[in-house]
């Protein structure tokens, strides 16, 4: 697994206020949103999805709702340290990345997130510049013996 | 010589922890801090551990720092959104603290008042990003900040939970966000923590932070089946678990393992200093150091 940090280029979006014609159109096109990405991967509606950063799995479903990786609580075979019947969501999210080799997204520091998003449609939000379009395919890079070196 | 300094310098670094008092008598932190007179760099002083109400930790660093010991506060993203921890953080320069552990912050469902809302605004890459920010002067929103405060951002590392594997890349995360020294989990499990420094040292990312390994001093079996058990994210082998069992004075033994992880873990290349943990046996710091010979090194 790659464990090499990306550059960190912003910490948080600025956010730009709602128009009131944008609100409910973003109503409008979550509920068809929420069609696809309830069943499929439990969206929590944060409005800034970064899905494709965590293999696929909603990160938001985190008790702590952790962007960043999990917190040291993590109990021995991965279950969730406050409810201990679940398996700890960043468990499978690096299983999952794995699976998938796509774990040189979990190596970004994922932005602060913006509130004033929660609850509204993530497709119209990357449409309008709010938020960082997803990353579907990953770019091969062949990697020298250093870098090599340097994944685990 | 204060904690950043003896950071930059290649000095032995010994920092341990004072948790505040369930009260608000400021005597019973004055009191405590005299186990820590010699030897000791920084004072960690815990921000509301495992959910449990206690003295704000910015209110005992000041109490701590009146006895002339350098505190290093601890700031939870559970309690505060990023207004608040950015206006604490502010106050706290204002008091002289320079040193931030950034945590993300035990949930609060362990805690006293579980049913609390838990607030988790950043988390704690974020949040050691954000102060660094501070450092460059700026808020989050872009505001700038004049004069910039100037703190030396300290964040915590597992090696022992799950996944094991990613938690290097989050350590990488922190330290590239701007950690400048890591304090980790209490050791246990050497031959863990041992896998883990390799690939620390594998990422060079012991030259960018200063590690401080965790030792945590049990006092009887009983404490140590408990957090094997209920504590999670702590390693413990079972021949320790049976060492304890099986001694006659525990906390004899509680010491002596203590003081054995203190010097296996000087042994290993890359570790720059021991975090001493002695939850609610503050008392038996003096010993372990002098007992682990750390005294005579830390003395300037």
């Amino acid at each position: 697994m790659q464990a090499k940090p990306e550059k960190i280029t912003a910490i948080a979006s600025k956010g730009t206020p709602f128009a009131r014609g944008t609100r409910r159109l973003s109503a409008a096109m979550l509920f068809f949103e929420n069609m696809v990405k309830i069943p499929l991967f439990q969206c929590q509606r944060c409005g800034e999805c970064v899905l494709s950063h965590t293999a696929f799995v909603c990160s938001q479903r985190c008790p702590k709702r952790l962007r960043n990786g999990p917190c040291g609580g993590t109990r021995p075979a991965g279950y969730c340290e406050v409810y201990p019947e679940r398996r700890c969501i960043w468990h499978r999210i690096v299983r999952r990345s794995k699976w998938m080799g796509r774990t040189a997204f979990l190596c970004r520091m994922e932005k602060i997130h913006n509130w004033d998003l929660e609850k509204t449609s993530a497709w119209l939000n990357v449409f309008t510049g709010r938020i960082d379009p997803p990353t579907f395919f990953l770019r091969k890079k062949r990697m020298n013996d250093a870098e090599r070196k340097n994944t685990i | 010589m204060t904690l950043r300094e003896k950071i930059q310098s290649d000095a032995l670094i010994v920092t341990a922890e004072l948790g505040p008092p369930q009260h608000g008598d400021g005597q019973s932190v004055r009191k405590k801090c005299n186990h820590f007179r010699k030897g000791v760099d920084g004072i960690n002083i815990t921000d509301n551990q495992t959910g449990i109400v206690r003295m704000s930790s910015i209110a005992t660093a000041v109490l701590v720092s009146e006895e002339k010991l350098e505190p290093v506060i601890q700031m939870t993203c559970r309690d505060r959104n990023r207004i608040a921890l950015q206006s604490d953080l502010l106050g706290a320069a204002a008091l002289g603290i320079e040193n931030v552990l950034c945590l993300t912050g035990d949930h609060q469902k362990f805690g006293n008042h579980p049913e609390a809302r838990g607030v988790y605004d950043v988390d704690s890459v974020q949040l050691v990003a954000m102060v660094n920010r501070m450092n460059e002067g700026f808020f989050l929103s872009g505001d700038p900040i004049d004069p910039p405060p100037k703190f030396l951002i300290g964040a915590a590392a597992n090696p022992f939970a799950e996944p094991f594997e990613f938690r290097l890349t989050r350590l990488a995360k922190k330290i590239e966000a701007g950690a400048r020294f890591i304090q980790t989990q209490a050791v246990f499990d050497l031959e863990r923590f041992r896998v883990w420094m390799q690939g620390v040292r594998g990422l060079g990312l012991h030259r960018k932070a200063a590690i401080l390994a965790g030792v945590l001093p049990v006092r009887s079996g009983k404490a140590i089946r408990y957090m094997k058990e209920e504590v999670s994210g702590i390693l413990i082998p079972d021949t320790l678990i049976e060492r304890m069992d099986r001694a006659d004075d525990p906390k004899e033994e509680g010491i002596r393992i203590a003081v054995e992880i203190i010097r296996e873990l000087r042994r290993e290349e890359g570790v720059r200093g021991i975090h001493l943990m002695p939850v609610m046996w503050e008392s038996i710091t003096p010993r372990i150091l002098e007992e682990a010979g750390l005294i005579e090194e830390t003395k300037h």
